[in-house]
């Protein structure tokens, strides 16, 4: 098959055209950070947490959604963008309410291990502590608004696996929230399957089932990544 | 209508001027500003004041768009004499219209500027105001009735687009434009020809053309006032468009605030179609386009071309990241050209007088005109158009005619929330891209907003934050929980609460938020900050020490 020849942190690769630069790092051992991003699922570049510098390019791009090309030369590595990991990581920890202790998902999250990665050892920022909902009416699973990251993995879930679209996204700026339906109780709504996709996908404790308590949450997002391989499969 | 249809129709109208019985001609300004301050009254009125006087037959009433100095609206203007009454009454139209169409002189303390000139000039061209000045995207705004084809027929109007289709290929249209050297006039200033040579490029079988008429920045009705006055102009720009890259189908993306340029789009569209100026086989060639209108709701970040793109589509209006970039895979994946509606009105000129001409024009990066939406401390606030490379001095005070109240001037803001602050030591600057660029501002898309030294800098970019908070779009992390903790931060500077670490962590997320941001919005969300950190340190320098003074002991060494 034909490849081309890219450079990532002056490692000269052959990569397939037409495939992004995280789909290149990740298939060559490179480490990227990423939490918006879900193999299977579309992407968005919402999280920017996975900005490359770009030889010629005068910004950062994200490498979930921007494809390679020949001759690009990639840096995943520099010292600004290991910064800007670390802010964009306490920014989500400031953002809601996230005391990994009471949390369902603590020691098995991904914001959680992202805050590891980084090396984040306090958080320079005030925390916001929005007033969020707890939306328990659902018969199996619970929303918690408070640890919600608005990556927006479980609303790409619902729609683009499931076919479902239960989840959408309202308001804007540090406003938004997910909603069920037309913003009403998850319980009540008409579209959801209770699939449980979306727990899956989502990477903190805030989509989880009532039959977990503090800590005990399990998530399987490669579940989703499977799933739309399988069917991929049963396509062709 | 065919080519040689509309040939002996635009000589047919233009006769019918000429041989109009009409030797004076009365325009009153109905672009929003004038009819804000009551302009249809005014108009009402004079059209009975004539109808009472028997003066039917010799004089014509047009109602137009924007004249320019909107604050001293409403605005009446006498033709051929070309003298302008400002701030018009229904009570002085019986006195005008004796003095200035019986008596053939000009009431001078009712014209233009007569309250703050020595004397006001009876000929308005001669004014500061508009001799500084050189209209050709708003050249026949303020002359013609938006809501009249046949006005803009007169006027050259559908002249470019006749020449395009019969004299002229796509490559031809685009060489052309590309040789004018124009800048897309929306923000960035990207290049207008290689733009349309871009979306020319990509090959496929439906393509769209989108004119972006969002214009959300506070302060700005650039767009509005030439979709108001002129919107035929903006039409015919994107037929060309649309031909010149293989576009059938257009969109114009007018925000819902705007209902009188809706109003007078919607009726161009209908008016244009009628004579076959749009629609299926335009004139009688095999060039098919179509323009719909598409409102907005209002969302700032709906300008931006991916969000617009998407809100066209029926989606939550956000961002996506680029590349791909719309002339690749725009509205509905298709390619599409996307420009600003000032872009697109300065179109026609061109094709009409050679990009050449246009090329001549403004500085040797930016050619062409500005559109410049003048507010703030000034003395003539309104809507101008000047060559790129006017110095801001000259806008200020030749057009402006200077600071209110005999104040000081002491900075511009350009650009609205994207942009930043020319400070009093730079009223020289020859306003074009790189100039605004060089100076931590930016062009933008043409709000120029004047501040006298009463005005608080670090209030200002509060302000500009506050406003990119509330409109940024949520979808990326670094705009927005960035512009949240800036704006918490800009406020605590304010209240005289912050200390020099907050400034230190302030200016690093600045710089983050500008670099790391999904779209322009959060990319640009700093801009009012950083310029007003570059130009005014020593105004957050200041309340920095009044915080230091109260909480940090000195200690006092006197008494050991
Ligand atoms: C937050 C944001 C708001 C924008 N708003 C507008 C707008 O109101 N009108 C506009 O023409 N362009 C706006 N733009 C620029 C557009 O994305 C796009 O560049 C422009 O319409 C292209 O037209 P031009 O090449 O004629 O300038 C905005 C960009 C951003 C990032
Ligand atoms: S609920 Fe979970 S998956 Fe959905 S947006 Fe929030 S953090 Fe992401
Ligand atoms: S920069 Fe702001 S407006 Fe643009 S995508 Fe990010 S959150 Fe939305
Ligand atoms: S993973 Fe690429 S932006 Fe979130
Ligand atoms: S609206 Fe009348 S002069 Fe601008």
């Amino acid at each position: 098959m034909n490849t081309i020849d890219i450079k990532i942190n002056e490692r000269s690769l052959k990569v397939l055209p037409g495939i992004t630069i995280l789909q290149a790092c990740r298939d060559n051992g490179i480490d990227i950070l990423t939490m918006c991003h879900l193999k299977g699922l579309s992407d968005v570049g919402a999280c920017r947490l996975c900005l490359v510098e770009i030889e010629g390019i005068n910004k950062l791009l994200s490498a979930c959604t921007t494809r390679v090309a020949s001759n690009m030369v990639i840096r995943t590595d520099t010292e600004k963008i290991k910064r800007y990991q670390r802010i964009t990581t306490e920014l989500f920890f400031a953002e809601r309410n996230h005391v990994c202790s009471v949390c369902v998902a603590n020691g098995n999250c991904e914001l959680q291990e992202l805050g590891y990665k980084v090396g984040m050892d306090h958080i320079r920022y005030p925390f916001l502590f929005p007033e969020c909902k707890v939306d328990t009416s659902h018969q199996y699973f619970v929303m918690d608004h408070n640890r919600c990251i608005m990556c927006t993995r479980c609303v790409r879930a619902c729609s683009e696996v499931e076919g479902a679209f239960n989840w959408d996204v309202k308001n804007r700026g540090f406003q938004v929230r997910v909603i069920s339906d037309f913003d009403t109780p998850w319980g009540e709504s008409i579209t959801c399957t209770s699939c449980g996709k979306c727990l899956q996908a989502c990477p903190t404790g805030a989509l989880w089932s009532k039959d977990v308590v503090q800590g005990q949450l399990e998530k399987h997002p490669e579940m989703i990544t499977e799933l739309v391989e399988k069917r991929k499969l049963l396509l062709t | 209508m065919n080519r040689q249809e509309f040939k002996d129709l635009v000589i047919a109208e233009t006769e019918k001027t000429k041989n109009s019985t009409c030797k004076h001609k009365i325009c009153i300004c109905c672009g929003a500003g004038c009819i804000s301050s009551g302009s249809e009254a005014v108009m009402k009125k004079l059209q009975e004041e004539i109808i009472e006087r028997g003066l039917q037959s010799e004089v014509e009433i047009i109602p137009t768009g924007c004249m320019g100095p909107c604050n001293q609206g409403p605005l009446m203007k006498y033709l051929p004499e070309n003298s302008i009454y400002q701030k018009v009454d229904c009570s002085n139209i019986s006195q005008i219209v004796q003095s200035q169409v019986i008596e053939k002189k000009p009431i001078e303390h009712l014209l233009l500027f007569a309250d703050s000139r020595e004397r006001p000039f009876s000929n308005a061209d001669e004014d500061p105001f508009f001799s500084k000045q050189l209209k050709i995207v708003l050249k026949n705004c303020g002359q013609l009735n938006p809501e009249r084809i046949e006005d803009y027929l007169v006027h050259e109007g559908y002249r470019a687009l006749d020449k395009a289709l019969f004299e002229m290929s796509p490559e031809d249209v685009i060489a052309e434009i590309k040789q004018s050297r124009m800048r897309g006039r929306g923000g960035a200033g990207y290049p207008t020809g290689l733009k349309w040579e871009t979306v020319y490029k990509y090959v496929n079988d439906q393509k769209y053309v989108i004119c972006n008429g969002d214009e959300g920045d506070p302060g700005a009705f650039m767009d509005r006032s030439v979709l108001e006055g002129n919107p035929h102009r903006v039409l015919e720009g994107m037929a060309i468009g649309g031909y010149a890259v293989g576009a059938s189908k257009g969109y114009a993306y007018i925000r819902g605030e705007y209902p009188l340029a809706i109003k007078r789009f919607e009726a161009a569209i209908k008016q244009a179609k009628k004579m076959g100026l749009l629609g299926p086989n335009i004139l009688g060639s095999n060039f098919s386009f179509d323009v719909e209108v598409r409102i907005g709701a209002g969302a700032f970040v709906c300008g931006e071309e991916t969000a617009l793109i998407a809100s066209i589509e029926g989606k939550r209006g956000t961002p996506r990241p680029r590349p791909p970039f719309p002339a690749e895979s725009g509205l509905w994946g298709k390619p599409t050209l996307i420009n600003n509606v000032e872009t697109f009105a300065g179109i026609a000129p061109i094709i009409n007088n050679g990009g050449e001409w246009y090329s001549e024009i403004g500085t040797p990066k930016s050619a062409g005109t500005k559109v410049f939406a003048l507010a703030g401390k000034i003395n003539y606030s309104g809507l101008i158009e000047v060559p790129m490379g006017t110095s801001l001095r000259e806008i200020v005070f030749d057009i402006g005619g200077g600071i209110q109240g005999g104040g000081e001037f002491k900075a511009a803001q350009t650009g609205g929330p994207s942009g930043g602050c020319i400070p009093a030591e730079h009223l020289d600057v020859k306003m074009d891209y790189e100039a605004l660029v060089n100076l931590g501002s930016i062009m933008g898309s043409g709000g120029l907003i004047v501040m006298d030294q009463s005005s608080d800098m670090v209030d200002v970019a509060r302000f500009f934050m506050e406003f990119c908070m509330d409109e940024s779009c949520g979808k990326c992390v670094p705009c927005r929980v960035g512009t949240k903790m800036m704006h918490d931060l800009l406020q605590k500077i304010c209240d005289n609460n912050a200390s020099r670490i907050d400034l230190e962590r302030l200016e690093e997320l600045a710089v983050y938020v500008k670099e790391a941001s999904l779209c322009g919005l959060g990319g640009s969300a700093p801009n009012p900050l950083l310029s007003t950190l570059r130009h005014f340190r020593n105004e957050y320098e200041t309340r920095i020490g009044k915080y230091e003074e109260k909480h940090i002991e000195v200690p006092q060494t006197s008494e050991v």
